[in-house]
């Protein structure tokens, strides 16, 4: 397709990325309806408040709530925790163990919690009586007066557990924020001199699900077990920015249910915000479906795909999208093999030569074996191979890239991290980065992998998590690298490298700096290092009995297994552990609970790269993953995560006016909704560093790269500190 | 370790300080005071009176003998313990609140520097173990609270919440001993000890078999949450009195003879309250025991001559005396509570009168007990 106005296509590209970018509005208004928090979004209808005596209502529930906050500043203004310690004759001790609470064969101490005893005088006066940590065996045994502890003034006295919620940085250096993770009230008259035993206190503290493979955290309810919360900035980010879009969406899916006839597709589309693809086919009609935009997005779009070098011919370049074929599936939606051959135009920009697509293309021929190619030879078809390439690689894209790769690959660092980092410096270094990804992760489950992809998808919910699975089963941050860029024109390669620089020296300062105290409290490293290993899935592969398997399904296998260990930059052949029986994907940063000097450099080494690339899959690799779903999904016919069979021998192989295989009305809508809600309601970014928790560092190297940053497209004030949304 | 505020009484004192000080040094007294009175008198009315018990010590057995003070005491010179000095003797063994030989108890060995059943120029109590199972007044009645006993089973509480309670108790049970000889007994709490040189000291005792007899009974690894039970290993073949027999037999064959000994500590300003503590044994490298006097026993005593025979703090000259307490937390306040229970012996004594002397404990078959039945 050629365009048929003045401008080029980089001039209308360059207006119509700066004309959707999206931006965030300050301010907020009352009387509009807003939500109550994050999880409270729904696929369907979400917890919105809209109706006005309702509005009314929740106006005095919120003039209440902040009288109960300000009688809770005012209480804590009036009778202070101070840090004195209370106590001269130290004659008794609390003793205790503290463990995790999961039924596992062996206790699993909880080592370094913050631990305090406070007494509460009659008058309402806070004592701090004593105040200690947990030893690596989790045992603790805190000291204090035993006369103080039962004074006549003293009412009340309680056991607390702590956990860090917070970093805040003032300058360069880092403060951690206390709140209370668990608190035991102990009688006065059960304390009697010497040892008051509390014995073995199990915590349901970040424990891992039992139920899935992959490394994810037990929240049963969201507002009250997570581990940790939103911040309430982040949830009012989350109102001002999505409620435009979520009353769109409620309006579509009454009118649906009213009269589904009374509204088209086009109209549901027109009703969202215009996103790149349907800005630039206004200028240039066609444009976004013609071979070099499919090209360019492939490169440097959401899709940023890697471009595997073909064995035999020079110049050619495969990128690979592998559909459900060995996953659970439905059968309603296609989803098969797209094997893409490109070759590098002189602009450095790549363009389709070739699609090869490997399963069911409609609902007759079932045959997953079944190969069609196409080239632009083809005409029209190769328009429509294209729209099926494009499709599948949106799916896979969001499903391997971006829940895969940043959400759950993040989640088992998150963890690992809050289970095991306390006293050592790196707890301020990557708690910033890592907060927030487990309660996102779990919305996701919700609206996303139980709800939206298995209604809107080929896959249904064991197939996604078998999926998840199988990709984490390459990702390893040990053998990660950048990626190499192909040419000048690959922006997103030469934007990974520089941000990569950037991480990577900004960790090295920060370990090098602190190095003294992260030897010291190396137990931690260790224990997070062992958490992750223990708790990461299997090596792709590595529980599959090839011997049963079919040549096609072997040779299949193995492509996938070469392509996939390209794109993620895995490396079979570094030793792995092997825990319970299976092979483990993610290497240990150690094996040893101090840090031996003959394994010193080896280990800092392991450490550096391990903490750069948590921080560079937080914020780089996700943002791009994120910012990019409106641009590359935001325009139903253009790109859908799913296109069903139909009923024509045609199958998905029809134009884009084919209603009968685009989404219906429904997910078409919530389709949007999606889009707009998962790129527009972002907060929490480095250089903004809203909350004051990222190394003002961090943000100086970030910023001063900005231009060049510029140069390839990207705003530096855009990335993402943490992986929230 | 946390850094900790300095009391008031470290720096200069005001006037206001120091009389806060005394009013409630004078409350910790007077609480103290109570405490103990009120406790006596509670046993009075549940155990002395309608039961004819002791607190605690109830399946014993007493005999008579004598005591002499060593020739050549290394010990501070003492007017009481005069080299060669002799006395007749009583001495009671016991096994702790159960009415049975065969469970794991706490054996005692109460001696009496005088053949009368009351009185006496001085009067000891030890039990084995060199550390005690509470060490204050008030760890004792959360002790007594935290009883909980049933079919000889007690102390489950007590021990999952106070681990220095749980040590003394793994210490000191003493399981299937073969005599009440062989054992080790600590008064454990400490004494005065104003010798003639007018210097004030402290003192501890404990007796030995004169022949250094190896000490049987102990368990080893005895499990934390177990230790509570006490009860008779199954199919037990001893009886419930076997210790009690066997002491007889010793005594008309052959008699038994202890050696008592004594550790002292030169009082000063500053030591640490955790020196009256008797979770703390004194050092005897720096505190050596040296020998006191040989207690020799030839004659064991009646069943009712054994429960009248009893024995106080208060039978002890001044000089030897317990150590004043201070609060119900003080170390010292165990022998406090101790001292203020004479009426609870007295009114046992005197039940005796009023309602006949409890009887022998039966050879039967009604073992992990710790109250006649009366059907006896």
């Amino acid at each position: 397709m050629s365009n048929t106005n003045d401008q080029t296509p980089k001039t209308v590209c360059a207006e119509c990325l700066k004309k959707t970018n999206i931006g965030y509005d300050d301010e907020g208004r009352f009387f509009m309806p807003y939500f109550k928090s994050i999880n409270h979004v729904e696929v369907g209808y979400s917890k919105i408040i809209s109706n006005p005596i309702t509005i009314v209502f929740e106006w005095i529930l919120a003039k209440f709530y902040q009288l109960k906050d300000g009688l809770i500043s005012l209480g804590k203004w009036l009778f202070p925790r101070r840090s004195k310690i209370y106590g001269k004759l130290i004659d008794s001790w609390l003793v205790g163990k503290i463990i995790f609470e999961a039924n596992e064969a062996e206790e699993i101490p909880i080592h370094h919690l913050p631990l305090e005893f406070w007494g509460r005088t009659k008058l309402g006066q806070w004592r701090k009586l004593s105040q200690g940590h947990s030893k690596p065996d989790g045992t603790f045994r805190l000291p204090f007066e035993l006369r103080c502890a039962r004074r006549f003034g003293i009412s009340s006295l309680r056991f607390e557990v702590s956990q860090i919620s917070h970093i805040y940085y003032s300058e360069t250096e880092a403060t951690t924020v206390l709140t209370i993770f668990h608190k035991i009230k102990i009688a006065k008259s059960d304390l009697i001199g010497m040892e008051y035993n509390l014995r073995t206190i199990p915590l349901c503290f970040w424990e891992y699900r039992q139920d899935v493979k992959m490394a994810r955290v037990v929240i049963t309810e969201h507002g009250k077990d997570a581990p940790q919360q939103y911040t309430k900035a982040r949830i009012e980010a989350i109102n001002e920015q999505m409620i435009p879009v979520e009353l769109t969406k409620v309006k579509h899916l009454e009118q649906i249910k009213l009269d589904p006839d009374s509204i088209t597709l086009a109209e549901i589309q027109a009703d969202y915000p215009e996103n790149l693809t349907m800005c630039i086919e206004k200028k240039l009609p066609g444009y976004t479906r013609g071979d070099d935009w499919f090209g360019e997005r492939m490169m440097n779009g959401m899709n940023r795909g890697l471009f595997l070098p073909d064995k035999e011919e020079q110049g050619v370049y495969w990128m690979k999208y592998f559909g459900k074929q060995n996953y659970d599936s439905n059968e309603e939606y296609a989803f098969p093999d797209s094997l893409m051959k490109f070759r590098l135009k002189p602009d450095g920009l790549p363009t389709p030569v070739m699609i090869k697509l490997r399963g069911p293309l409609n609902a007759i021929n079932r045959d997953p074996w079944q190969e069609r190619e196409f080239t632009p030879a083809d005409g029209e078809l190769w328009q429509q191979a294209k729209r099926v390439a494009r499709v599948n690689g949106g799916l896979c894209t969001e499903v391997d890239e971006h829940f895969a790769g940043t959400h759950a690959n993040l989640e088992q660092y998150a963890i690992a991290a809050y289970r095991n980092l306390r006293l050592s410096p790196l707890a301020t270094l990557l708690f910033p980065h890592l907060k927030e990804v487990v309660l996102i992760n779990h919305t996701a489950d919700g609206i996303l992998l139980h709800q939206y992809l298995p209604s809107a998808t080929a896959y249904t919910y064991d197939g996604i998590v078998a999926r998840v699975a199988d990709i984490m089963g390459v990702m390893d941050w040990k053998s990660w690298t950048t990626m190499t860029p192909l040419s000048e024109a690959h922006n997103y390669a030469k934007a990974e490298q520089l941000f990569w620089d950037i991480t990577t020296r900004y960790v090295d300062y920060f370990i090098e700096r602190y190095l003294d105290d992260i030897r010291k409290y190396w137990h931690e490293v260790y224990c997070f290092s062992e958490d992750l290993v223990n708790h990461s899935v299997p090596v792709f592969l590595s529980d599959i009995d090839f011997s049963h398997l079919e040549p096609r399904e072997k040779a299949r296998y193995e492509d996938m297994k070469e392509y996939l260990t390209a794109q993620f930059c895995f490396d079979y052949n570094l030793p792995r552990q092997h825990r319970d029986g299976q092979l483990k994907v993610v290497s240990p940063l150690t094996l040893t609970s101090a840090l031996l000097p003959e394994n010193e450099r080896e280990e800092i080494a392991n450490l550096k790269k391990a903490c750069s690339y948590m921080i560079f899959v937080a914020t780089f690799l996700h943002t791009w993953a994120n910012e990019h779903q409106n641009e590359d999904i935001g325009e139903v016919l253009y790109n859908c995560l799913g296109l069903r069979y139909g009923d024509k021998e045609s199958g998905v192989l029809s134009p884009e006016d084919d209603l009968s295989i685009a989404p219906d009305l429904t997910r078409s809508t919530q389709m949007m909704w999606f889009s707009n809600l998962l790129s527009r309601t972002e907060y929490g970014f480095i250089t903004r560093n809203e909350e004051r928790d990222i190394n003002p560092y961090f943000g100086e190297l970030l910023l001063s790269k900005k231009e060049q940053f510029a140069a390839l497209d990207v705003i530096v004030e855009n990335i993402e500190s943490r992986t929230n949304i | 370790m946390a850094s900790f505020n300095t009391s008031p009484m470290t720096k200069r004192t005001s006037i206001g300080s120091f009389i806060w000080y005394m009013i409630t040094s004078a409350w910790d007294k007077m609480v103290l005071w109570f405490i103990s009175k009120m406790f006596a008198w509670a046993l009075v009315v549940t155990l002395s009176i309608p039961h004819r018990y002791r607190m605690s010590h109830n399946n014993g057995i007493a005999a008579k003998g004598k005591v002499r003070i060593v020739d050549h005491p290394a010990f501070p010179p003492h007017d009481f313990f005069q080299p060669g000095r002799t006395f007749p003797a009583r001495v009671r063994h016991a096994s702790a609140t159960f009415l049975d030989d065969a469970m794991n108890c706490i054996r005692s060995l109460s001696v009496k520097f005088s053949e009368h059943h009351m009185e006496s120029p001085f009067d000891m109590e030890m039990n084995t173990g060199p550390i005690n199972l509470f060490w204050s007044a008030r760890s004792f009645l959360q002790f007594a609270k935290l009883r909980k006993q049933k079919w000889g089973v007690e102390y489950h509480d007590y021990y999952r919440i106070y681990p220095q309670g749980l040590e003394g108790a793994k210490v000191s049970l003493r399981r299937n001993p073969t005599s009440f000889h062989n054992l080790r007994y600590h008064s454990l709490t400490p004494y005065l000890f104003i010798g003639k040189d007018g210097i004030k000291r402290y003192a501890k005792y404990r007796a030995m078999p004169f022949d250094k007899e190896p000490e049987t009974g102990i368990t080893t690894d005895l499990s934390d949450w177990d230790t509570c039970n006490q009860r008779v290993f199954p199919n037990e073949t001893r009886s419930r009195n076997y210790l009690k027999d066997e002491y007889k037999q010793r005594i008309e064959k052959e008699g038994a003879k202890y050696m008592m000994q004594i550790q002292t500590r030169i009082a000063a300003d500053d030591d640490s309250p955790e020196i009256f503590n008797n979770q703390i044994p004194w050092d005897e490298k720096i505190f050596p025991w040296q020998d006191l006097a040989v207690i020799e026993i030839e004659e064991v005593l009646s069943w009712k001559d054994t429960l009248m025979t009893s024995f106080s703090l208060n039978n002890m000259p001044k000089s030897l005396g317990f150590i004043p307490a201070k609060s119900i937390y003080d170390y010292n306040s165990l022998n406090y509570m101790r001292s203020h229970s004479e009426v609870a012996r007295k009114a046992r004594i005197f039940s005796y009168k009023l309602f006949g002397y409890p009887p022998e404990i039966p050879y039967d078959d009604n073992r992990n007990v710790s109250e006649w039945s009366g059907k006896e």
